[in-house]
């Protein structure tokens, strides 16, 4: 029997994976904005500058000359830049979401999850979950390998995983400037989503300097990037004042926190949250989310019965012979709950079919199941 | 999704360097800025500076800007028009189940599973390296037993039955306790390749090659090998097409033996006929999910507990090639048989859970209801004739 494609419920899981391009290419666009603000706003400048000194005195020709010079190499360099940026990261951009888009299209013009079209779209669907998978879990050289081999480069976020692994990297090694720069690129959404990252990250270094003990330095930090925060997190701040008075090896419960080491772990934290939201990347990875959805759908207590063991049932995992515990999905599917059925099904013992009323289950006198095999005769 | 690739156009014909739109390109606003102002730079070397003069040249800057500008504004409204198509067809978030199968022995069951699909779909290369970067052990003879199948199925596809028959015989015991018809099958294709492809047709070759080899399968095969020694009567193939026996001309005689063979492989390994890590995704990602999801939202409005490691609290429908197992739901209770509550059998036929039957007799002395007509249970004892069912 051939199912249909479920569209809807496919398209739950590609939220990110449209959104993610386009986020990049609203990052180009803003750059190239700015480049725009920028370089002309120099060259207009460089015109009022003329025009200010002609209403006063006479300008030599030379210099209105040299002006207008340096007004064409700003255009020039503006009319450079503004290409570079297009060929180097507007186009692929915009590229990366066509080809996304063409993919997901493929899937409207199926109507049977049957037909060799659907198998090869869900493989490549399954192939882009277990890049991610692996970018997540810092498998980076599987996830650049499989993307090569199976030529998906452009239907996954290889560069994006390895700027998180960078930074994350960086904090773990306990240096705040990589985050710190990603901030400050990304100011004006961080700002919207009210993130505290920066500010966690900022506090952060300034406890190192009272680590160190360097508290000149400390109050410097904390008068130029602590203070601004001073509506949101005076209290935070006034705590962060006191440090400056305790020693790190200090036994006092709040200080004693502060300059606890495990702070970075949850920036590393905080920082993958606030990275993923931006991007709208969940933050389980897809692979996660459909197991558990596949196996919660799928499992029932005769998976985990020695003899009620299907071979092909991947709940029942029966990989592992010994013992009623699989070593894979079984072991997965014991953190989802069972599936619920509201009737019953009868699967035939000797053709794995499922009974229905053409094909009715027969009760032998001796209680045992069995379908009367159509065609039984024969055997 | 069409609107969406629609926008896209739009937005990359603006952005391309000398794209159409309502407005100028930036490139094109640029140029023309470039050579006024190359050309006022001469003006100015040949007649010096005035404010009037100047004037020309702020004005030109600032028509420019406004061009620029709008350009810009331009684009980003179109850039808006694509991100607001995107919210609206994909307009619901994932879900967030924090923690899942985060924990250390559920990583290791993934990457286990993860490094088995390698193997199992032939990525051996790609199998290699996650073992590297992963704590997982994939025993050799596994590895070499998907190295092996997967060499079988390779000569299988250039139409070399050789390997895969050698498999068979191998293992011909595990194949006859499975009454699979595998080797059977692969000797089957093998005759018929015989019969087909030899020109002249070579009857006497491909009939010596069922005598030694098909005729040993007679017993269990004997209509199939009747028909198989009588479809020769209607060659050349053109013909056989035409015949009742057109099916056994069908290339998918061979081509089937490979999911065949695959499946009885892989069924000797104890594992599943189809990618498991497929399946399992393929259910998952193609709306149980959703469905799920929907059902804890109408939970939450109607604030019923729902406990998640309990059981769901919908049924997700499944294609009946992935219903496995036989499941009974009692009529009465609704509940799952377990084995604490096992499926019984009334003499009358029909089947509740244990519970529901003790339930249902409880009130001793009255008949149940539901049986009332049955004579043999219409009595001032109920005497109910139950015995277990027998594992379904």
């Amino acid at each position: 029997m051939a199912s249909k494609v479920n569209t809807e419920g496919i398209f739950l899981f590609e939220q990110p994976f449209v959104r993610v391009p386009y986020e990049n290419y609203r990052k180009v666009f803003r750059t190239s904005q700015k480049q725009v603000e920028r370089e002309y706003g120099a060259i207009q400048n460089a015109a009022s500058d003329i025009t200010n000194r002609c209403k006063s005195s006479d300008v030599p020709a030379s210099d209105a000359a040299a002006a207008i010079d340096e007004m064409i190499a700003r255009v020039k360099s503006l009319q450079r830049k503004l290409s570079d940026l297009q060929d180097t990261s507007g186009k692929p951009a915009q590229d990366v979401i066509r080809e996304r888009l063409k993919h997901l299209s493929t899937l409207e013009s199926m109507s049977h999850s049957n037909t060799p079209d659907f198998t090869r779209w869900a493989d490549t669907r399954l192939d882009r979950w277990l890049v991610d998978w692996c970018l997540r879990h810092g498998k980076e050289e599987t996830a650049r390998q499989m993307a090569k081999e199976k030529d998906i480069e452009m239907l996954v976020d290889i560069s994006l995983f390895s700027d998180i692994r960078r930074i994350e990297g960086a904090l773990q090694n306990h240096s705040c400037t990589e985050a710190l720069a990603w901030c400050s690129e990304n100011k004006s959404t961080l700002r919207k989503s009210k993130s505290t990252l920066e500010f966690d990250l900022r506090l952060q270094e300034y406890i190192e300097l009272c680590r160190a003990q360097s508290k000149v330095e400390a109050i410097a930090y904390m008068q130029k990037y602590l203070t601004p925060w001073q509506e949101t997190h005076l209290a935070q701040i006034r705590q962060a004042s006191a440090l400056l008075a305790v020693r790190p090896e200090t036994r006092c419960g709040p200080y004693k926190r502060l300059f606890d080491p495990s702070r970075w772990e949850n920036l590393v934290k905080s920082f993958r949250c606030a990275i993923y939201s931006l991007n709208l990347i969940p933050n389980e990875p897809l692979l996660n989310l459909s197991l558990y959805a596949g196996l919660a759908s799928m499992k029932l207590l005769a998976c985990y019965d020695q003899s009620t063991k299907k071979v092909d049932c991947p709940v029942c995992d029966t990989e592992s012979s010994s013992g009623s515990q699989g070593l894979g999905l079984g072991k997965l599917a014991e953190d989802v709950p069972l599936s619920h059925h509201a009737n019953s099904t009868i699967v035939c013992q000797i053709t794995g079919r499922i009974m229905d009323e053409d094909n009715m289950p027969m009760a032998f006198p001796n209680g045992l199941w069995k379908r009367w095999l159509r065609g039984a005769e024969r055997s | 999704m069409d609107v969406l690739l629609k926008e896209l156009t739009k937005l990359e014909k603006l952005t391309a360097s000398n794209g159409r739109g309502k407005t100028v390109p930036i490139k094109e606003s640029l140029d023309t800025l470039l050579s006024t102002l190359e050309h006022r730079k001469q003006v100015v070397e040949t007649e010096g500076v005035t404010p009037e003069s100047w004037k020309g040249v702020t004005d030109i800057l600032e028509s420019k800007k406004k061009e620029i500008d709008e350009r810009l504004k331009e684009t980003y409204s179109s850039m808006s028009r694509l991100g607001k198509a995107i919210d609206k067809k994909f307009s619901t978030p994932l879900p967030s189940y924090p923690g899942l199968f985060e924990s250390d022995t559920a990583v290791n069951a993934l990457e286990r599973t993860i490094a088995l699909h390698f193997l199992r779909t032939g990525q051996f290369d790609t199998a290699q390296t996650f073992i590297q970067e992963s704590e997982v052990i994939i025993p050799d003879e596994l590895r070499s037993k998907f190295v092996d199948l997967h060499h079988i199925l390779k000569a299988l596809r250039n139409r070399d039955i050789n390997p895969a028959l050698r498999w068979a015989s191998d293992h011909r015991e595990f194949l006859k306790s499975r009454s699979s018809p595998l080797e059977f099958n692969l000797h089957r294709s093998e005759y018929m390749r015989l019969l087909i492809t030899t020109r002249p047709p070579n009857l006497l070759l491909a009939i010596t090659y069922a005598n030694e080899h098909l005729r040993p399968f007679y017993h269990e095969h004997e209509a199939e090998f009747k028909r198989l020694m009588t479809c020769p009567v209607y060659l050349p193939l053109p013909r056989l097409e035409r015949s009742p026996y057109a099916d056994l001309a069908s290339p998918s005689l061979h081509f089937d033996l490979e999911p065949l063979f695959a499946k009885e492989y892989c069924a000797s390994l104890g594992m599943s006929r189809q990618v498991p890590l497929r399946v399992v995704g393929d259910i998952g990602g193609g709306g149980a999910l959703a469905k799920i999801e929907k059902g804890r939202r109408v939970m939450r409005e109607r604030k019923s507990e729902w406990s998640q490691r309990d059981e769901l609290p919908i049924e997700i429908p499944l294609p009946p090639e992935n219903r496995y197992h036989s499941i009974f739901t009692c009529p009465v209770s609704k509940e799952q048989s377990t084995e604490q509550n096992p499926p019984m059998m009334m003499t009358c036929g029909h089947v509740i859970a244990k519970d529901s039957l003790y339930k249902l007799s409880k009130p001793v002395g009255r008949p149940m209801r539901y049986l009332e007509n049955d004579l043999e249970f219409a009595g001032a004892q109920p005497r109910l004739k139950v015995k277990p069912l027998s594992k379904l």
